[in-house]
């Protein structure tokens, strides 16, 4: 336990450092553009996420679920998600039926309820992968833009696109502010069981103060930023009808689409021929 | 013809006592390079405003006279059509870059203009600027000289006919500072735009300007000449600018009565080999004595075999250090320098155990630091970051400086920051947030919050970066004062001035290693050195070895007294 603990607290600050989150927050962002999902039309790629997203949760046909994960599966591994979103998907999904499954034992269940449970866990885990597929593969620009043709308010899909350009700053800045109250705080003393829990404690306290310099940092850089979008004239733009058609015929569905379609539907379809067989 | 016409202007921001522009006229030609020059706050900004018509159309305040520029009323004409006749490039030139990629940048002002062939625009514009090839990059990648290159090139795009920048250069090394310079004089020259720059680095002003133009309190004293201007070297100092150290050094032999000069004062170092061509270089001071200590000198910190490398966000961790060594004496002032991404940050941050080597051992007072937390070696260590602001963690410069000492229950603590406020002049600021100071008030927070729990070694980094001239002077009053007081320290910077007037000893990074060591006669003098890196050495120091190529002289003083022969 006191083991455990100990790679706790060191985690968070030390071994799954600032700089690694950081890394993982990145890589995700940008690490995976050259990838095939990644270059598929936001559109078409937005229509499949909905149509995953919703269908799973109104089937119960075992091998029709299983073929809608396996397929998410493999998309998710196409699109190079990082590591880190991957387990926070895997930690979330199996925490969730984990904690159903012993609540049930607790009120007098049994191990029959494992298969309701597992076809539970395999919709959450299908809907989430293709969340995943879709908003961490897909260029954050290029999703906005998608929104944007479904008819989404040109401010929403700017704020995307806005914080994309912005996040590497901010981690950077974040990640600053946090040493200084390291390098400045003085961290209680981590030895013994006790020790662990207080510096855990103050670690979470101290990531939560750094939120307010960085918020005052932004609010001061952003004066300059308003001006410079006055200039750049975003707010002709925005209600401009000529400036949204132009913006969106940089989409375009390509034989990749096409194809990416296709096999999906085909693959379902596979997948409804062997349940109706069996 | 004139590009911009101001007749009679007067501006007062709301609420303001006095108007910030008083009576302005000035006319300004078509295809010249103006630099704007004077006191902090006497104006230069909001001039620049006035003339794209930000000022009065989005900031707003008592306005009386006209502006026209490229022939339009500002009053009359709206902000979209003014930014084509006039483009503005802001001091803080990264807060103007809103979209992720740099050619989607560049294009973004024509795109929303709806102009059909925004593409086309925005990659002539980036072709301009020297960006081609970086189309398709995060702006994160880029280097801070090519980020502003970009935020030119975005203000490019819309093919105004005027370029206004806002101190290109405050936060540039010398290399890329070359490369902004040389980027506006093509636009000037080839591609014909009136450039105007508000600019406090007279010797960029005497290479690539025209004319020159003083603003004192709000109104314009006069526009002259290049040449004409910086020789005016009393007037330009009463405004706290300093003009080139080869006007200075003139000036000073001339007022001695050593230089008789018929003609007008030198500005570059090219109109300095005719004025001083009839100088001997007699060197007085003898050849700096290598110290001879350094042997029996205790370490104060030391890095031995050590390597460093970053995650990087595709492919292959990045190697900052391979095996690195260096081991600083107690009691040495070094400046650490090389070029942008030659390591010197990962050093300080590896320094105060922020960052953890994969291999190697660094040592802090003979101490291994492997298994200790950063909390407990910053009685030791200290690290003033670049950007002050990063460091302001409370609401108040009294309760930044005291936070460290209180944290840790240092007895005297309260006498201690009223001691530091006082000796940092910060007494009357105390209860400001950090972040609303001037920069040159920020910069000596920031130090002040540095040195608060007395550490033996002290670690800035850029100290004097995005200062102008008169704060940097200040701030260089400040780092002398803390070379009386803390031990050893360490500053990385790309000032040479500072690091010639400041620094014993000169460490130079080049790709993760070290390159040179040693006094700045050894690195200056060495050629290969300065070549390798792009090091650029002083004004006066280069018009020294014009002369004589044995000449080192570093500052104007030792100039005058060493080709004076007096």
């Amino acid at each position: 336990m006191s083991e455990m603990m100990r790679k706790l607290s060191d985690n968070i600050l030390d071994k799954i450092s600032m700089d690694f989150l950081r890394n993982q927050v990145l890589k995700n962002a940008y690490g995976n553009d050259d990838t095939v999902i990644a270059a598929l039309d936001p559109r078409i790629l937005l229509a499949w996420y909905v149509f995953f997203a919703l269908v799973p949760w109104f089937l119960n046909d075992l091998p029709f679920l299983i073929g809608c994960f396996l397929l998410v599966a493999v998309t998710t591994l196409m699109a190079r998600v990082a590591g880190l979103v991957l387990f926070l998907f895997v930690v979330g999904v199996f925490s969730q039926t984990g904690y159903l499954f012993a609540a049930s034992l607790l009120f007098g269940g049994d191990t029959g309820t494992i298969a309701p449970l597992l076809v539970l866990t395999l919709k959450i885990a299908t809907v989430s992968l293709a969340s995943i597929t879709v908003f961490s593969g897909l260029d954050p620009d290029r999703l906005s833009n998608g929104l944007m043709w479904f008819g989404c308010p040109e401010r929403l899909s700017f704020s995307i696109s806005y914080a994309y350009r912005m996040l590497p700053m901010l981690m950077e800045e974040f990640q600053n502010v946090l040493l200084s109250y390291r390098l400045r705080g003085n961290a209680p003393d981590a030895s013994g069981f006790r020790g662990k829990i207080k510096y855990l404690i103050y670690q979470i306290q101290i990531i939560i103060q750094s939120f307010y310099p960085l918020m005052l940092n932004t609010a001061k850089r952003s004066r300059t930023t308003v001006e410079a979008l006055e200039i750049k004239g975003y707010r002709y733009a925005a209600v401009n009808k000529t400036v949204k058609k132009m913006k969106l015929r940089s989409l375009k569905v390509t034989y990749n689409d096409m194809l990416f379609a296709a096999l999906s539907v085909l693959w379902l379809s596979v997948t409804v021929l062997i349940s109706s067989l069996i | 013809m004139n590009v911009i016409e101001i007749k009679n202007l007067t501006f007062s921001y709301p609420g303001a006592a006095q108007p910030t522009l008083k009576n302005v006229s000035l006319e300004i030609e078509k295809g010249d390079f103006i630099a704007v020059v004077g006191n902090n706050g006497c104006g230069k900004s909001t001039l620049c405003k006035v003339m794209n018509g930000l000022i009065p159309h989005f900031i707003s305040g008592e306005f009386e006279g006209t502006v026209t520029a490229g022939g339009l009323n500002t009053l009359q004409a709206d902000i979209g059509t003014l930014a084509r006749k006039v483009g503005y490039v802001y001091q803080d030139f990264e807060n103007q870059i809103v979209r992720p990629t740099v050619l989607d940048d560049a294009s973004y002002a024509c795109m929303n203009y709806a102009m059909e062939d925004y593409r086309e625009r925005g990659e002539s514009a980036l072709q301009q600027c020297g960006l081609q090839g970086r189309e398709n990059d995060y702006i994160w990648q880029l280097s801070g000289g090519q980020t502003h290159l970009l935020a030119l090139a975005g203000a490019v795009s819309l093919s105004p006919d005027v370029l206004i920048l806002d101190e290109p250069i405050a936060q540039l090394d010398p290399g890329h500072a070359d490369r902004i310079y040389e980027t506006l004089r093509e636009l000037n020259e080839v591609w014909g735009k009136t450039i105007i720059v508000i600019e406090h680095h007279t010797e960029y002003i005497a290479d690539y300007c025209r004319h020159v133009l003083l603003l004192k309190d709000g109104s314009v004293q006069w526009m002259l000449p290049v040449g004409e201007a910086l020789e005016r070297v009393e007037e330009l100092r009463a405004c706290n600018i300093f003009p080139p150290q080869v006007t200075m050094a003139a000036y000073q032999m001339k007022e001695e009565g050593i230089l008789s000069l018929s003609g007008r004062l030198p500005v570059t170092v090219e109109e300095g080999r005719t004025a001083f061509r009839d100088l001997q270089y007699r060197r007085q001071s003898g050849t700096e004595k290598k110290d001879e200590r350094q042997k029996t000198r205790e370490t104060a910190a030391s890095c031995r075999e050590v390597t460093v490398s970053y995650r990087s966000v595709k492919g292959e961790p990045r190697r900052i250090f391979d095996k690195f060594n260096l081991e600083l004496y107690r009691g040495e002032k070094i400046a650490l320098i090389g070029s942008n991404g030659a390591g010197k940050s990962t050093l300080m941050k590896m320094l105060t155990g922020l960052i953890k080597p994969s291999e190697g051992r660094v040592y802090l007072e003979g101490e291994d630091i492997a298994g200790k937390k950063p909390e407990h070696l910053s009685g030791t260590v200290s690290l003033v970051y670049q950007n002050p602001e990063d460091m302001f963690i409370k609401d108040s410069i009294e309760a930044d400086i005291a936070y460290a000492m209180k944290v840790r229950g240092v007895q005297d603590w309260k006498e201690r920051t009223a001691a530091l406020l006082e000796r940092f002049r910060l007494t009357d600021l105390k209860d400001r947030d950090g972040r609303l100071l001037s920069g040159g008030q920020m910069r000596r927070a920031s130090l002040a919050i540095g040195i608060a729990l007395n550490p033996g070694i002290l670690l800035l980094d850029e100290p004097t970066a995005n200062l102008d001239i008169a704060t940097r002077r200040e701030i260089m009053d400040t780092l002398r004062e803390i070379r009386r007081t803390t031990e050893t320290v360490m500053i990385a910077t790309h000032d040479m001035q500072l690091v010639c007037e400041w620094a014993d000893r000169i460490v130079v990074l080049y790709q993760g290693r070290v390159l040179a060591d040693g006094s700045r006669d050894e690195i200056f003098g060495n050629r290969e050195v300065v070549e390798t890196v792009g090091i650029r050495p002083p004004e006066i120091f280069t018009m020294g070895r014009a002369l004589d190529a044995d000449a080192c002289c570093y500052t104007v003083d030792e100039f005058v007294r060493e080709f004076g022969g007096v």
